[in-house]
């Protein structure tokens, strides 16, 4: 009973005075949105409060009396049309208070306020009312860039929590924000991609920094919001030419860090998601340009640890430049041998598939280009000791075009690959590549027995001889070593 | 010995091996240049050696990355200082490569070098070198160029400087973050050589830019710059331009940003002078202890003593401890365990009676945190208290902590107990230890995990070091002894493990008197495991005991073990007395 009372109190007290109350935040918001540029406009109340103010409850309590009001506006159906553009604004400013999350016990009826006031202008923003005018634009943007752009929070410590042991197994960690973010992000996807809005006025509001902070949001943790980025994002470089390089440019920055500096992103597979149907777009022949982001942008992508983490988009990009222009296949081939992983085997089977991949789309000419080299590389996996690798090299044999292409060029390539392969049929611990190579084997000596025969001569005699190779070397260094003591004492 | 006769061209074998398909050996012939290069003398080193080594950086990243760390090396091969030149040009190349360490490994060999040219060699080769590469199309050579700009300025000359300087700034501005980062980063190190009169006309104005940079991770490498700065720069310069911006930092919107100053404000405090450290720093400290993030807080936990330390007492008990006793019941464990692994060091700042009334009560909470690592953090610097007001105070609540903490669930909780265990006997004295301590060390020799078993033995060792061999005899010795005959293996394995570590603090008399019967009953034992251990701990007895007692006991021991039907047995027997054999050999 109390209870209900008491929580009745404030809200009567205060109704009046609400439209005040939006414009008496606003002031201690300075020093929280002095960078943002015009996108954020000096009205908004602040996204979280700055580093100095140290207090971590919602917004609402920041005005000092503990409780300000926090009402749901009439419908738009209750209104009449002229009033319905002022309805959606006002809706609009009172989305622009922030709650917090982490406490779910507090300020849940506000927080369903906004929320249901979310998903009426979801609805709005989706219905035709003709053409978005400036203010609504603005307002919009206003209201996405208040509750969008926060600081990330920082990843979990690493196990230094004992207790973290049993949670080994990462799970991504969700925004608790998100019944709010989801429906901030439908109105902006909305938004941009209505037909209703003009892309010249809106893009005074939707602009580079505001762009700029979307790309940082890239690296949240929680996957569904990176979802509706790639989804925004894509949407903008659609509509908004003069975005376009900008944001190729910006992604070539985040990429250069996480693979020269950082190796930590969370957004590296959204945002190839999207360069894959950007790449798919480009026009024939391929601008310089473009070729130097797959150069140095893409083909480093290999390196880092967690390739795993966006490989399929990153391979799909990069078979489609290949596909677009196959004299790019032997630069590919020769970057994806450059980051050859050494120990991982699981990388390794990820390198053999794109390789496939890649194969497949390559001709004749680049082929011979870049077959020595690679090859060496695929006589080391052919002997790998485990078993998915040296299977997965032996597979190339089943893709018809790649067989043709080796067969074509069995002189060269079968002498790199017999050791390996005669290494294989000899000793190798797993059944199943036994018999693969067996076949292999007998691929060549089908088509070459000539060949094959000579191969097999010259892997005889080199194995007898390894040990004195050895010796040898060992005894030409030593020379040296004698002619350079010689040498110092003469000068001396 | 054909071979002998055949010419010998050191550099076909160098281009011979660096063409071999195994890195390993193209690892191993670069490791071996220096090896060449003496082969072939100076002058063809020179002339043949290093314009090769120039075009060959196609190799894999490993194999550039050795020969970038060679060439660092390489002065004397090339004859000396004044042809340091030379070197010059395959270090560029690799300057370039993609690789962030070879180039890293690159721009350090080329500090190494610059830093010995001779003045004008500086200015004919190595300046024009720092000039391509700051031009460089790519970002990795603007990249490496930032890192050796200090080595180029020092030796040359005013016009150059100045061009040096302007290049520099470009940089500062560069379109590419990842260059503003090495530009960031390096700064400091380039503003020592710059004379003081372009420090604040010129290096400041960079400073500014880079601390004003769009990009969070620019602006906290400039962070990292203040101190560097602050400390080239007169009091009051650094007061007017360092200050400001250290307080701006504080208050960045990006918590990373604020993160780095938590970290480093310390050492802007020696920078500004301790008058602008209590007016303007304690604020901005005292912010960042309240910190929204929970990262910032730690940082700034984890500084508390040292910051403290600047300030006089009244200033800390007014400013800073009311955040302190925050921070003991923060929400997030790790700040209350960044803060308990420094506040004991606060005792001695504020002296006894301020600890005890202020300090004390936290003490006492975050040893009854819910956290392990916060309780050990605490119990880890016990020391520092106890100079100040004594254990005594905290005994109480310290015991049903150790206790805890010694039965905790996780086998490294009770590792890192074990370790201090030693340190907490010092301190609290034998009395306590006996009364309580010491059952749990011997509980600790039969935990399930092998870790904590070795550590306790390695604990019994340091507590007979502590306390004496005399006191190990009457509290730590009977007890071990007693579990020789525990049923499992395991346990009795951990019986020769604590013998063969306390022996040698015991002395001779004690290990014939006591150890050795056991040992040698040890050798009868059913498991080889155990037998063999017998074998390897009855080797180490050996330079402890009499040789009467190593002829008498010892080698006939080992001479049973020698005929076990155990190989291993048998195998580490006969090393045991092969060492005997050797040890008389030698003596005679």
């Amino acid at each position: 009973m109390w209870k209900q009372i008491l929580s009745k109190l404030p809200k009567k007290s205060s109704s009046k005075n609400h439209s005040s109350s939006s414009s008496s935040t606003s002031k201690s918001s300075d020093n929280g949105a002095s960078k943002s540029g015009n996108s954020q406009t000096q009205n908004a109340p602040p996204v979280k409060p700055s580093a100095d103010s140290g207090f971590k409850e919602g917004n609402l309590k920041g005005n000092g009396n503990g409780f300000t009001p926090y009402e749901a506006l009439p419908g738009f159906k209750d209104v009449p049309n002229a009033e319905k553009q002022n309805l959606f604004v006002r809706k609009l400013s009172l989305c622009c208070v922030v709650f917090d999350f982490s406490d779910p016990t507090k300020n849940v009826k506000e927080k369903d306020i906004k929320r249901q006031t979310l998903l009426e202008l979801v609805d709005y923003v989706a219905s035709p009312n003709g053409k978005f005018s400036e203010t609504v634009i603005q307002e919009v943007v206003r209201m996405v860039s208040v509750n969008i752009f926060r600081t990330l929070n920082p990843q979990p410590r690493e196990n230094k929590v004992i207790d973290a042991l049993d949670l080994e197994e990462e799970e991504p960690s969700m925004d608790p924000t998100w019944p709010h973010l989801q429906l901030v992000y439908e109105i902006l996807l909305r938004l941009i991609a209505s037909p209703e809005t003009d892309t010249k006025l809106a893009k005074k509001y939707i602009d580079q920094s505001f762009v700029s902070r979307l790309l940082d949001l890239f690296d949240s943790e929680d996957p569904r919001e990176r979802d509706c980025l790639k989804t925004v994002l894509h949407r903008i470089y659609g509509k908004f030419m003069v975005h376009r390089p900008f944001i190729r440019k910006s992604i070539n920055n985040i990429f250069y860090r996480f693979v020269f500096e950082t190796e930590k992103h969370n957004g590296i597979a959204e945002f190839l998601e999207i360069l894959g149907s950007i790449i798919n777009g480009f026009a024939l022949p391929l601008k310089d340009e473009h070729k130097v982001f797959l150069v140095r942008a893409l083909v480093p992508l290999h390196k880092p640890k967690s390739l795993q983490m966006y490989h399929q988009q990153l391979s799909y990009c990069i078979t489609q430049f290949v596909e677009k222009d196959c004299k790019l296949a032997d630069t590919v081939i020769r970057g994806l041998l450059k980051s050859w992983p050494v120990t991982n085997s699981s990388k390794e089977v990820m390198f053999l598939n794109e390789l496939e991949e890649v194969l497949e789309a390559t001709q004749p000419p680049e082929f011979q280009r870049c077959m020595v080299p690679l090859f060496r590389q695929v006589a080391r996996c052919l002997n790998s000791l485990h078993f998915q690798v040296a299977e997965r090299a032996l597979f190339l044999w089943n893709n018809d075009h790649i067989e043709n292409l080796i067969m074509q060029n069995r002189k060269v390539i079968l002498p790199i690959i017999f050791p390996a392969l005669e290494r294989n049929t000899q000793k190798h611990w797993n059944q199943a590549v036994h018999s693969l190579t067996l076949n292999v084997q007998k691929i060549f000596n089908d088509i070459d027995a000539e060949l094959f025969k000579d191969c097999l001569a010259k892997f005889r005699e080199d194995e007898s001889k390894e040990a004195e190779i050895g010796a040898k070397r060992e005894a030409t260094w030593k020379r040296l070593e004698e002619i350079g003591n010689q040498k110092q004492k003469s000068s001396l | 010995m054909a071979m002998v006769d055949e010419p010998l061209y050191p550099i076909a074998v160098l281009i011979d091996e660096l063409k071999n398909d195994d890195i390993q050996l193209r690892l191993n012939s670069i490791r071996r240049l220096s090896t060449i290069a003496r082969a072939l003398g100076e002058e063809r080193t020179r002339k043949e050696l290093i314009p090769f080594l120039s075009e060959n950086s196609d190799d894999d990243d490993e194999v550039l990355l050795a020969m970038a760390e060679e060439l660092g090396v390489f002065i004397p091969f090339v004859g000396g200082i004044e042809f340091a030149h030379v070197l010059l040009p395959p270090l560029e190349s690799l300057c370039t490569v993609e690789e962030t360490c070879v180039r890293e490994k690159a721009v350090e060999s080329l500090c190494k070098i610059g830093s010995q040219m001779k003045e004008n060699d500086l200015v004919e080769s190595f300046v024009p070198l720092v000039k391509r590469l700051a031009g460089g199309e790519w970002f990795a050579a603007r990249v490496s160029a930032c890192g050796i700009f200090h080595v180029a300025y020092q030796g040359c000359t005013d016009v150059l400087k100045t061009e040096l300087r302007a290049t520099y700034s470009q940089l500062c501005k560069d379109d590419m973050p990842m260059v503003r980062r090495a530009a960031a980063s390096n700064l400091g190190k380039f503003a020592t050589t710059v004379e003081s009169t372009f420090l604040i006309a010129e290096i400041m104005t960079m400073f500014d830019d880079l601390t004003k940079d769009d990009q969070d991770s620019v602006r906290l490498l400039a962070v990292e710059g203040c101190a560097a700065l602050g400390k080239l720069l007169e009091p009051q310069d650094c007061v007017a331009r360092i200050l400001p911006v250290i307080v701006n930092f504080s208050q960045d919107k990006s918590w990373r940003v604020r993160y780095m100053v938590a970290n480093q404000l310390y050492e802007l405090c020696e920078a500004v002078g301790p008058d602008c450290t209590r007016t303007d720093l304690v604020p901005a400290y005292v912010r960042l202890l309240r910190d929204n993030e929970a990262e910032v807080r730690i940082a700034a936990a984890g500084k508390v003593t040292k910051f403290c330390r600047l300030l006089n007492p009244e200033l800390a008990i007014q400013h800073i401890l009311p955040c302190v006793k925050e921070l003991s019941s923060d929400s997030s464990q790790h700040v209350r365990s960044a803060l308990a692994s420094v506040i004991m060091g606060m005792a001695p700042i504020l002296g006894k009676d301020s600890t005890i009334e202020h300090l004390l009560p936290i003490f006492l909470s975050l040893l009854k945190d819910e956290f392990p690592d916060v309780r050990l953090n605490i119990i880890s610097k016990l020391d520092q208290v106890n100079q100040v007001i004594g254990i005594d105070l905290l005994s109480q609540s310290l015991l049903p902590a150790i206790v805890e903490l010694a039965e905790d669930r996780h086998w490294r909780v009770r590792l890192a107990i074990i370790e201090y265990v030693p340190l907490l006997a010092s301190q609290l004295g034998i009395g306590f230890f006996d009364d309580k301590l010491g059952a749990l060390c011997m509980q600790w020799l039969q935990d399930k995990v092998y870790s904590i078993r070795e550590a306790a033995a390695n604990n019994l060792k340091r507590l007979a070091e502590e306390f004496g061999p005399e006191w190990a005899m009457q509290h730590l010795v009977p007890q071990v002894l007693d579990m020789v005959n525990n049923p499992h293996y395991l346990h009795r394995m951990m019986v020769l493990r604590a013998i063969s570590l306390m022996a040698p603090v015991m002395g001779s008399e004690i290990t014939c008197s006591k150890f050795l019967p056991v040992v040698v009953e040890a050798s009868k034992d059913r498991v080889p495991n155990i037998k063999f251990n017998v074998a390897k701990l009855l080797q180490s007895l050996i330079p402890i005991v009499d040789q009467s007692v190593v002829d008498k006991t010892i080698r006939q021991c080992l001479v049973d073990l020698s005929e076990d039907p155990d190989v291993d047995v048998r195998y580490f027997a006969n090393q045991a007395l092969n060492s005997i054999d050797g040890s008389t050999a030698a003596q005679s």
